[in-house]
């Protein structure tokens, strides 16, 4: 095991992490606000996959060109969710809200089964391929673009959270939404806007993911728990959070299955949940 | 004397009667179990795709060198009509059981047929055995379905010993043939069932032929990300690479290897993965090199036509809604269940044990196969002794049947090219 | 209800459940109420955790699979009666669950599932990977003849299956019962309501939710061990998967958490429905009865979040 292939691995554990943290951004995002994790976030992840390959197949859009347009979908995609579904369980006990999403999540998937078939779908020759090499290390381009892209996507949210008036309102929202509304903020409309956002992010993570990844009606699953698992271990509600988490995900899950074995890469990555966790119970930068 | 010769017609009657009112049934039903749903989805469809064209063939008439093609139906049973049951069993071995089971005795076929996944198809054939039903499996791969000791269960196609076997043959042929020593082998391998029994026959295959195994990978499949085993693959380089890996999973894998510039010299798989036709299709000259085990090569029409002609009919079925070509898994499922219907047929009846005694009595000759078999004849194990394992090799972009030599349609490349020199 | 009559039509009830094998034959009916007796005994053990006490897991499948290995295991390599094994695969799931619990506990809400996910995973992985028990390649239980009980393997008739996991459901139910209305009962849903409030109340909350913990894992590792017994092959695929752990925990939601007929309610009508549509439309490769499951599951959750039973208690208030 040699310093070249440990750094080689820390490239990709890093690359990736920023995907898994944008995917992970958009659930903190709406847990924040309304305290329900979204159990359909895997299948979000997997309509934005399948929304920029239909725009590739269909109309020869490369992945990077339609991105802004698979952000716009998941965008009312968010809110038409919220609208349709969450707006009815919001009092409802947590279990009931899991499920609501769970079951969102089942027929979300095999809707896509129905659609499109099992096939698996590959983005052939995108903008985007090939890699470089950095004194024998090598970085996929597909991989690099989408961790900047990530980064980007991250950086957008965090100064529409922080600097923004609608972001402040979220915020506001967040924090004390009888507060928020007696200010004049209208909930509704910012749970609305908190689902759109948050979907809207998957919907980038999963126009990057694209340009390398196979898509198909399951394909949001792996990625999902992973989002899991850094939006619990940055803290719930803690959208920079995420981005360390997100990291720390995939620099371990790829390090341990280097250093000790990739059978065992994600028992690793839970552990290392489990450990935090449990030393401090709110995540590492979460609010109780 | 009026009343003897009354009972007598009567007893006569009595005699002819139950004759006469036990026609022969007008239609044979079949039970089918695959995968339609979840992450093997495409394989059970495109099998299921398989049996559909197989019925076809035998109840519409047909000019194929092939059991019942030139028939209506089965003429040993006047002509009756084969009629399939479609089951999805969704990759559970429970669920596998009950609708064996509601197969038999709700619908009460007369058969069954299936299921793809070893663990089903043990629990499939279980109970088979229990009702005495035969069941006729044409694709599960685990040596181990076959020393059961079951009397109803029938394997038509090739399992991984067979296919092991196959690879380690071509490994020391090549050896011999360009004079090279290959010392090392690194087996990576899904965390399932076929990955987990394909890795343990190539690893106890690989210690008898005095190979060293210096990486042996489990991965969890389904992976978002394969950089570490890739990096480890690196790290470790052995001589030859075995992977076992479903579709997806494949994918990802020559990817990140492209990425990471990991160049194995020799890389042979256990299929799946690697014969879905999409596989070779998507990933274009990124697989150029690669070599796979495959029961059925689609590039041997051109010593036997009829399976140009097959894979026409098959591209041509109304539930291949994309045109697939007929592939591994499909072409044995074809293959196997032609191999039923004629045992059915032999047997002129739909009694268990009659279609069971047809069965032990198969002898199908090699051509009458699309299959590169010597035939199907089943030993005392229910095994198809007939069956023969070819490798495949992806060469300008199609696969071309490489061993043995005797049956190759092209000569093998080796090594592969590495990534830089790639084209 | 007068409580004669509610023990009346308790016992009219029973004694048409005890009645069915000699009234439905066929054996894949029989196999559609094994089903719901088996799926409405690991509701049932995670309501007692989840349900009175409140502490949400989402890895209930640990121990449904460690009762299936432990039972299968012992078997083979010492020949024990599975009954043995089902008693040392319930003391190993108890163990487990006193482990697991420990740190766990500590954890609420969200935290506390995604943690139990994790747990589950974590074992799932390993049992994938442990080569003695079969690893992903699974295990196969020996198949013994003739039917027996000590070898708890009957294989002319589904009849006897249908009494044990009848009676693994009254075992359950039983357990939910005298805990409902116990001071332990008591203690749990005070923890469920308010786990502060409870703890200033001097009430050890640890220990309790501990308890619950120890009565649920116990139950569901038997069902595990019927399990293995009645399909005789299992694999860490079907005995540890998280799906599994969700579909638990669903049926338990549809007929209603924290009560004491929801689980049963929940599994007599998700059980069947999920045959039918498997069965009418399972075949056809679209994934239609999943398509019809996840609207009815999100239907269930918007209309009626607290399950049949609330519908039911809904529709008795309106009348009475």
């Amino acid at each position: 095991m040699t310093l070249e292939v440990l750094l080689q691995g820390l490239i990709g554990g890093l690359l990736m992490g920023f995907v898994y943290a944008l995917i992970a951004a958009g659930l903190s995002l709406i847990f924040g606000l309304m305290e329900i994790v979204n159990f359909a976030h895997g299948e979000f992840l997997m309509l934005a996959m399948f929304a920029t390959f239909w725009a590739w197949a269909l109309a020869g859009l490369d992945p990077l060109l339609s991105l802004p347009l698979t952000a716009a979908l998941l965008f009312l995609l968010g809110i038409a969710v919220y609208h349709g579904l969450i707006r009815w369980i919001l009092g409802a006990p947590m279990l009931a809200q899991i499920f609501a999403t769970f079951g969102l999540a089942v027929f979300l998937r095999s809707a896509a089964q129905a659609l499109w078939g099992v096939d698996f779908r590959l983005v052939k020759d995108p903008l985007v391929s090939g890699r470089i090499s950095l004194g024998g290390l090598f970085i996929g381009l597909p991989q690099l673009v989408a961790s900047v892209g990530a980064l980007a996507a991250f950086a957008f949210l965090y100064w529409l959270i922080r600097k923004t008036e609608t972001g402040r309102a979220l915020q506001a929202t967040a924090q004390d939404r009888q507060a928020a509304a007696l200010m004049g903020i209208d909930t509704q409309w910012m749970f609305a806007l908190g689902w759109g956002i948050g979907a809207a992010c998957v919907g980038v993570a999963g126009g990057l993911l694209t340009i390398f990844f196979y898509v198909f009606p399951d394909v949001g699953a792996s990625f999902a728990l992973l989002a899991y698992v850094a939006v619990a271990l940055g803290g719930f509600g803690n959208v920079p959070g995420t981005l360390a988490a997100g990291v720390v995900v995939g620099v371990v899950e790829v390090m341990s299955g280097l250093l000790i074995a990739p059978t065992l890469k994600y028992v690793t990555v839970f552990l290392i949940y489990l450990a935090v966790v449990l030393w401090r119970p709110q995540g590492l930068f979460g609010r109780f | 004397m009026a009343t003897r010769v009354t009972a007598l017609v009567l007893a006569l009657l009595a005699v002819i009667a139950p004759a006469a009112f036990a026609q022969t049934p007008k239609e044979v039903v079949i039970g089918v179990l695959y995968p339609l749903s979840g992450n093997a989805a495409q394989v059970g469809i495109d099998s299921a795709n398989a049996v559909r064209l197989a019925v076809d063939i035998i109840n519409a008439k047909h000019d194929l060198n092939l059991p019942l093609a030139r028939g209506e139906g089965l003429p040993g049973l006047g002509g009756a009509k084969i009629r399939v049951i479609f089951v999805d069993h969704q990759g559970k071995p429970d669920v596998g059981q009950a609708e064996a089971e509601r197969l038999i005795t709700q619908e009460k076929v007369h058969a069954v047929f299936g299921a793809y996944f070893s663990g089903v198809t043990q629990t499939v054939a279980q109970v088979a055995e229990r009702y005495g039903v035969p069941h006729l499996n044409a694709e599960s791969s685990s040596p181990l379905l076959t020393e059961r000791g079951l009397k109803w269960f029938f394997r038509t196609s090739p399992h991984d010993g067979h296919f092991s076997q196959a690879m380690f043959d071509y490994i020391r042929d090549l050896e011999k043939r360009r004079n090279v020593k290959f010392k090392t082998v690194g087996i990576m391998h899904e965390a399932t069932q076929f990955g987990s029994d394909s890795a343990k026959v190539q690893e106890e295959l690989a210690a008898k032929y005095g190979y060293e195994v210096t990486v042996k990978i489990s991965y969890r499949d389904k992976a978002t990300n394969l950089d570490a085993e890739v990096g480890k693959l690196k790290a470790a380089n052995p001589d030859i690479l075995l992977p076992s890996s479903y579709t997806n999973d494949a994918i990802l894998f020559v990817k990140t290897a492209k990425n990471l510039d990991y160049n194995p010299k020799l890389l042979i798989a256990q299929n799946a993965g690697w014969t879905d036709p999409t596989f070779v299709k998507e990933m274009g000259k990124d697989v150029e090199g690669h070599i796979t085990r495959a029961p059925f090569a689609l590039d041997m029409a051109a010593k036997k036509p009829m399976i140009r002609q097959v894979n026409e009919m098959f591209k041509k079925l109304k539930d291949n809604s994309t045109g697939r070509d007929i592939s591994d898994a499909p072409a044995r499922a074809f293959t196997g269940f032609l191999t039923l219907a004629d045992a059915i047929n032999r047997a002129k009846s739909v009694s268990p044990e009659e279609i069971r005694k047809a069965l032990v009595a198969t002898n199908i000759p090699a051509d009458q196969l699309i299959m590169p078999w010597t035939g199907v004849k089943f030993d005392e194990k229910g095994q198809n002794t007939g069956v023969r394992a070819i490798l495949q090799q992806v060469q300008n972009g199609a696969y071309a049947t490489i061993y043995p030599f005797e049956l190759a349609a092209a000569d093998p490349t080796f090594p592969l090219t590495p990534w830089k020199d790639r084209k | 209800m007068a409580p004669a009559l509610r023990w009346g039509l308790g016992a009219l009830a029973l004694a048409a459940l005890l009645a069915v094998p000699f009234v439905v034959t066929q054996p894949y009916p029989r196999h559609v109420f094994i089903s719901i007796f088996l799926y409405a005994t690991l509701a049932q053990a995670w309501n007692l955790l989840a349900g009175y006490c409140g502490q949400i897991s989402l890895g209930h499948a640990v121990f449904f699979g460690t009762g299936a290995y432990t039972s299968s295991v012992l078997g083979k390599e010492l020949g024990l009666t599975p009954w043995a094994g089902m008693v040392a695969g319930v003391a190993l799931a108890v163990a487990l669950s006193q482990l697991i619990g420990y740190p766990v506990f500590r954890l609420r809400g969200h935290y506390l599932a995604i943690a139990t996910i994790a747990v589950g995973e974590i074992v799932q992985t390993l049992m994938l990977n442990w080569d003695w028990v079969g690893a992903a390649r699974g295990f196969f239980v020996p198949i013994k003849r003739p039917d027996s009980f000590v070898n708890f393997q009957f294989h002319q008739s589904k009849q006897t299956y249908y009494y044990i996991a009848l009676g693994l459901l009254l075992l359950a139910l039983g357990v939910a019962r005298r805990i409902e209305r116990s001071r332990t009962g008591f203690y749990f849903r005070a923890i469920r309501e308010d786990q502060d409030a409870a703890a200033s109340l001097g009430i050890p909350v640890a220990a309790y939710k501990q308890r619950a913990m120890a009565w649920s894992a116990g139950l569901t590792a038997m069902g595990g061990t019927f399990y293995a017994q009645y399909i005789l092959f299992i694999d860490p695929e079907s005995v540890f998967p998280l799906s599994l752990s969700i579909l638990i925990c669903l049926v338990a939601v549809l007929g209603g958490v924290g009560t004491l007929w929801g689980p049963l309610v929940g599994a007599a009508i998700l059980v069947p429905l999920s045959e039918g549509t498997r069965i009418y439309f399972g075949g056809t490769g679209k994934a239609i009865d999943l398509l019809i499951f996840g609207a009815l599951i999100m239907l269930i959750s918007v209309v009626q979040p607290g399950g049949i039973m609330a519908l039911a208690q809904r529709g008795r208030r309106r009348t009475g």
